[in-house]
């Protein structure tokens, strides 16, 4: 037997997953240990052998292959913890990580001081050079000033610098000159070029993604080379693998050389998951995948089998946090979730959040001294969940107190408890669906030819609600709910991206040029490729993608390459074809006069790891499951339903459940509404009809 | 002009808490999507990169009902746009129907926001009207510019004006009126770009507004006008009886503007607040009459300017809809600068140099109530950093380029709990708008900019700091560059309030190819040849409360982060300190400073 293992450290919990050659899967999950990850990380894996009824020691040792994935950087940026990072830039120009791109919230609200930049100004250096936009020398690099700068570096101890130059996208020579100096003077200190990183056009881009990478690198690199020495030491001599934001993973060594490739790691991670599920429950491939937390929901989406891409996620809030830059998976986050506290404003009106319970002292319902109500504290009310079996019998819930936060809101709207109840989650579902808008709609995808995948603990109590209001559906909540995002790992391809820019148009294209940038991208991913020696012999894809727009627009869109080089005019015409139709699909209008400009150009390298899967269990007749118990339970109504209770290990695979009904897995509980009905397939996931009344 | 339909009692009117929290989330969820599209699918960089644009959903009855992220001076007066509509389609407006309005007369802000109107209906019956308003990069002035300040009058301003018309029927375009466009407005392709985003973004409105209406159903939809629009009222009286009962006044003036008029324009404002009957009357009545250049207020601009200076001083959470604008009663005189303008006077920079003094002195207003209240005054003028650039590019044949540049920034005003914000740009777009890249700017244009930074020591000294401004210098790669921009606050400069100090005044210089440099008046019109380039800067906030009252620590990392000088600390703040900031060992002398603030 050899295993393939994945590991989540989020900020709580440590999830792992571990399947088998027989495609059998199943969960260990650990307390997250901050000070030294490995702990938690084996104690998720102790847990998960003990289901297996095998030793940590057998399961380590008969590993093959282990993919890690990691919340370390992310927390360093939040906690400000990432190493003293110098920002080396043109000379008249210091201020791009200050006033980045500009935009606000609120016109009228000035109570807020503003955003701090990610490198203070005051280690930000500024070096006589200048490129044009044509790549051009205009102002030759300063090589004394250079080499003072590396003086001045290191006497006030920086640990990493970031150097981004404007145009060194056009030209990079002068970025590589103060690389050179910086490699010949400190030898030791790590460095960013923001043309290595993310050739993109637009300097705070470009700016902010290096800044991001060079903080991360000394820390990521003692991080993951610790990580491995510890997973040695323990018996385990299978391949590792890191998680990125890319939606893929990589080796150790690629992402010392770009840790910002882990931030955010975790969430992109889900919407593999969510492929994998639908296509191997025949809901399609395209899909929308939400993640139900504490305090944040997120969403992303697949359209066609594809992961979405954005280059505008933001650590924080956009405008005031840090741009990430690079193209990464695109999950949105809102703060919304089982702890978002409901309350009556002063002109009536019923509002949820943003304010959250969090952790401590969470929902009045967790019994710890919180008294405001929150969604979870409406759902216990509603008796969508178990008092005696909450987190599979972990915590007891404390449904006085939860009655007594709703009376308050209650009150003040004079509804009863259970009728206010239903609306504050009605009204969090709308928040969450807008969440959800915003990612299809906006970009052209119709939820209502979609199907919705759902983890986190939180989802099963309105997901369904929230897939009618859309009008989808089909929604799947996967037996391993709880932790999607190691579950998607168990998918995940290699991946490793390359960017180039060449700004060229339709109109007068640069066959050449093109095709010559295609060549070196296809260069660099085999030369990745290569140096993967242990899957030398897996199958593997190379995607072309161009970031472009209608000449004059700023904003690009992603347009993959019908043909994978430019011979001959008709593959140019193909591309500009597709470039109208996503144009269309996305902005409704296409303007097929005017030339299509493309500013950059993208290769993306897949090796395909996944084990492949087999469900042999029979299914026999699928049988009304007996349930455990009845309990009342409010839908709207001003009665209760008697509502059947099932355990989820009592269902067996096949059968049908008609809502109203309520399962209740040991680390979430599914709602089944009325006019619902709920099959559970052959792999154990649950698929729920939203039927049109 | 009192807005109609003051509720008397507002006990009475009960909302529905949840249907109406619902549909709120809705109509907010669809301005969110006319707006992206709208910045996404536009050409200029005036829209698609600086986000000079609004949306807005009005009732049937021409009522402001929702304006998420719109721009303040954009907001108000999308109604009086859609009563022009019906007032002048009466009984032919019909779905599929799309309006383009830009006439200053009639409702509109200044010539340059052209605006798109589509009635929405449903079941035959009209229902919404959504709006989407976005400044133009050209509309054919006499110059190439949107801002003609020396404009005599409507004529000499030369902007083709729509008063509501109809630019499609049955979702058909009527072509003539794009071949019109086409003939006179500068770079045509760009244009058309921007126009087919701006009926693109108000179509998808329609779109989503039809959906709601057909699974909420009519009857839920009127409730929820009124109860939202009622809600939005109670929300007013809530911030209104917070405030003291009074009478402020405040004065104030635009820049000198050459002989035209040699001391500027005086502004006026009186504020009676009368927490009881949560009323908020703002008097404009005192300002002279209408000036013969392109300096005049619209009626939207001018309500729009002062209500945000009112936003600016509450509770920032009250939505901004014909809801709470009923507690407002505005006193307007026709004929002002200051007012509704008479014909044909031009109104081609209503929207910033007179409309940012009057946020400005408004929400300075304020801050006489006490501390706490108010906000100090923001920086103004649209200078170097906004010029607009024409010319022809030789990179590309020749071709034409004109566009509005949004590079620096003004600093933000200080107000009683925080320092001013950088990118603030100016009053009147309270720093809701992107800025540009300069990558992007030397992408688009034949230019080049020798640098872009912020001004140490530039921001109003206070208890809270005002934001510094910016500076910047640019000038042409090849061929002749035009530069036109009005700028405002080289005179007088931005205002601090109880103690703190004003913001640095802006300044702008044309440097040639000898090194030789020439001060520039306010409002420029130059041309800039190779070798030579513009420099300049805009101006920083006005800071609020006493310098010396600053917690050190902050005036401390003013000077690490070089907002300020080590002079400037000692001397306007009395900070004193030990070690030295090269050696990263600069602390607080706390007894120093403690001895020098006595004095």
């Amino acid at each position: 037997m050899s295993y393939k293992i994945s590991v989540d450290t989020g900020g709580t919990f440590t999830d792992v997953i571990v399947s088998d050659e027989s495609g059998n899967e199943n969960i260990g999950k650990a307390l997250t240990t901050t000070n030294r990850i490995f702990d938690g990380m084996r104690n998720a894996l102790k847990s998960a052998a003990f289901d297996r009824d095998i030793s940590l020691e057998e399961l380590l040792s008969a590993g093959k292959l282990l993919i890690y994935g990691t919340t370390r950087a992310t927390n360093a940026i939040i906690t400000e913890s990432v190493a003293k990072t110098a920002f080396i830039t043109t000379k008249g120009f210091p201020d791009t990580l200050v006033v980045k791109e500009g935009g606000k919230y609120n016109p009228h609200d000035f109570s807020s001081d503003f955003p701090t930049p990610y490198i203070a100004r005051h280690n930000t250096f500024e070096l006589e050079e200048r490129i044009d936009s044509l790549g051009n020398q205009v102002i030759p690099f300063n090589y004394n000033q250079a080499l003072d700068l590396c003086k001045e570096i290191n006497r006030r101890g920086f640990k990493a610098v970031a150097v981004c130059f404007l145009w060194s996208i056009a030209n990079s020579d002068h970025e590589k000159e103060m690389a050179r100096i910086l490699s010949d003077n400190l030898p030791d200190l790590p460095y960013t070029l923001s043309h290595e990183l993310i050739p993109v056009v637009r300097e705070y881009r470009r700016a902010s993604a290096t800044a991001i990478d060079a903080s991360l690198k000394p820390l990521m690199q003692s991080h993951l080379y610790d990580l491995e020495k510890d997973l040695r030491c323990s018996g385990y001599s299978g391949d590792i693998l890191v998680s990125t934001i890319a939606g893929g993973c990589s080796d150790i060594k690629s992402l010392i050389d770009k840790p910002i490739y882990t931030v955010n790691s975790g969430p992109a991670m889900a919407p593999i998951a969510g492929l994998e599920f639908s296509k191997l429950e025949g809901c399609g491939e395209d899909i929308i995948v939400c993640d139900t937390g504490g305090t944040t929901f997120d969403v992303g989406l697949v359209r066609d089998g594809n992961l979405a891409f954005t280059r505008d996620t933001w650590l924080g809030q956009p405008y005031i946090g840090h741009l990430l830059g690079i193209s990464s998976v695109d999950v949105r986050s809102v703060g919304a979730g089982g702890g978002s506290i409901a309350w009556v404003d002063e002109g009536g009106l019923m509002r949820i959040g943003p304010n959250s319970a969090g952790a401590q002292p969470g929902p009045a319902c967790y019994g710890q001294g919180g008294t405001d109500a929150t969604v979870s504290d409406a759902a216990a009310i509603l008796g969508y969940l178990n008092p005696d079996f909450f987190l599979g019998g972990q915590m007891t819930l404390d449904v006085k107190a939860a009655e007594k936060s709703i009376e308050l809101i209650a009150n003040k709207i004079n509804l009863s408890s259970h009728l206010t109840a239903w609306k504050i989650l009605t009204l969090s579902s709308d928040l969450m669906m807008k969440a959800i808008s915003d990612i299809t709609i906006n970009e052209g995808f119709d939820p209502r030819e979609g199907s919705i995948v759902a983890g986190g603990g939180a989802a099963g109590i309105n997901i369904m609600n929230i897939a009618k209001e859309l009008g989808c559906h089909r929604v799947i909540i996967p037996k391993l709910a709880s932790a999607l995002s190691a579950s998607g790992m168990q998918f995940a391809d290699i991946v490793a991206e390359e960017t180039l820019s060449l700004v060229t148009t339709s109109e007068s294209f640069d066959f050449e040029g093109v095709n010559n940038v295609l060549c070196k991208l296809q260069n660099k991913l085999e030369a990745f490729k290569a140096s993967m020696t242990l899957y030398s012999d897996v199958p593997y894809e190379i995607d072309y993608i161009a970031e472009a727009r209608y000449i004059g627009q700023v904003w690009e869109l992603d347009t993959p390459l019908p043909n994978k080089r430019f011979l001959q005019q008709s593959d140019l015409k193909s591309f500009v074809d597709k470039f109208h139709h996503v144009h269309q699909r996305v902005f409704e209008v296409r303007d097929e006069g005017s030339p299509v400009e493309i500013m950059s150009w993208k290769a993306r390298l897949s090796i395909k790891l996944d084990i492949v899967k087999s469900y042999n269990s029979d299914v026999t007749k699928a049988e009304l499951p007996s349930f455990s118990q009845k309990r009342n339970c409010w839908f709207g109504g001003l009665e209760p339903i008697s509502t059947p209770i099932y355990k989820g290990s009592d269902i067996p695979v096949g059968s049908v459940i008609k809502g109203p009904a309520v399962i209740e897995e040991p680390s979430t509980t599914i709602v089944v509404y009325p006019n619902m009905v709920t099959k559970i397939s052959i792999s154990g996931n649950y698929i729920i009809d939203i039927l049109e009344k | 002009m009192i807005f109609e339909k003051i509720s008397n009692s507002i006990e009475e009117s009960k909302i529905d808490p949840f249907m109406t929290a619902i549909l709120a989330n809705r109509m907010d969820g669809i301005i969110r999507e006319m707006t992206n599209t709208l910045l996404r699918a536009a050409r200029s960089a005036v829209i698609s990169s600086a986000r000079d644009f609004s949306c807005a959903i009005c009732t049937a009855d021409n009522q402001l009902l929702a304006s998420a992220e719109g721009l303040p001076i954009h907001i108000f007066g999308s109604h009086l746009q859609t009563k022009t509509m019906c007032e002048l389609h009466d009984g032919d407006i019909n779905e599929g129907d799309c309006f383009l309005h830009n006439d200053p007369y009639s409702g509109n802000t200044h010539a340059a926001d052209h605006t798109f109107l589509v009635p929405v209906f449903f079941e035959g019956e009209h229902f919404f009207t959504a709006v989407a308003k976005a400044h133009q990069a050209d509309i054919g002035n006499a110059a190439p510019t949107t801002y003609m300040a020396a404009a005599k009058d409507q004529y000499e301003e030369g902007a083709l004006i729509f008063p509501a018309v109809r630019i499609q029927r049955n979702y058909k375009m009527i072509d003539d009126v794009v071949r019109m466009c086409r003939s006179r407005v500068r770079v045509p392709s760009q244009w058309y770009g921007d126009f087919l985003a701006g009926i693109g973004s108000a179509r998808i409105g329609e779109r989503r507004l039809k959906e709601l209406c057909k699974k909420y159903g009519k009857e839920t939809i009127k409730q929820f006008i009124d109860h939202w629009l009622d809600y939005s009222e109670e929300r007013m009286c809530h911030a209104i009886q917070k405030l003291p009962k009074s009478e402020l006044f405040n004065s104030g003036a635009h820049d000198p503007f050459g002989e035209l008029l040699p001391d500027g324009i005086p502004l006026k404002v009186t504020l009676k607040i009368d927490p009881e009957k949560a009323l908020i009357d703002l008097d404009l009545l005192d300002h002279p009459p209408n000036v013969d250049c392109g300096f005049n207020q619209s009626e939207a601009c001018a309500s729009a300017s002062v209500i945000a200076g009112v936003f600016n001083s509450i509770d920032p959470t009250v939505p901004r809809n014909s809801g709470s604008f009923r507690r407002i009663i505005l006193h307007l005189k026709d004929g002002a600068v200051v007012g509704k303008p008479k014909f044909p006077h031009s109104c081609s920079i209503a929207t910033t140099n007179i409309a940012d003094r009057l946020i400005n002195i408004t929400q300075a207003a304020f801050a006489q109530l006490g501390d706490g209240w108010g906000l100090a005054e923001g920086g103004v003028g649209l200078g170097a950093g906004f010029a607009v650039v024409s010319g022809n590019d030789h990179r590309v044949d020749g071709k034409p380029y004109v566009n509005q540049l949004h590079i620096a920034s003004n600093g933000g005003p200080a107000g009683p709990t925080s320092d001013g914000w950088i990118t603030y740009a100016i009053p009147v777009v309270g720093g809701l708008m992107y800025r540009d890249s300069v990558e992007i700017d030397e992408l688009k244009h034949p230019m080049q900019f020798h640098y872009l930074r912020l001004v140490t020591g530039s921001g109003g000294a206070g208890k809270y700091r005002g934001a510094p401004g910016q500076e910047v210098a640019y000038g042409p790669i090849k061929e002749d560059m035009n530069a036109i921009w009005p700028c405002d606050g080289t005179h007088f400069a931005p205002q601090g309030v109880r103690g703190g100090n004003h913001g640095k005044k802006c300044s702008h210089f044309i440097v040639r190819s000898d090194g030789q440099e020439e001060e520039l008046p306010n409002m420029v019109v130059v041309r800039i040849s190779k070798g030579e380039f513009i420099r300049g800067n805009q101006s920083g906030g006005g800071g609020y409360g006493d310098p010396f009252e600053r917690d050190p620590n902050r005036v401390l990392k003013d000077v690490i982060e070089s907002y300020e000088t080590i002079e400037r600390a000692n001397k306007i703040y009395g900070v004193y300190f030990h070690g030295s900031l090269a050696d990263n060992t600069l602390t607080v002398d706390k007894e120093a400073t403690k001895e020098f603030r006595k004095k």
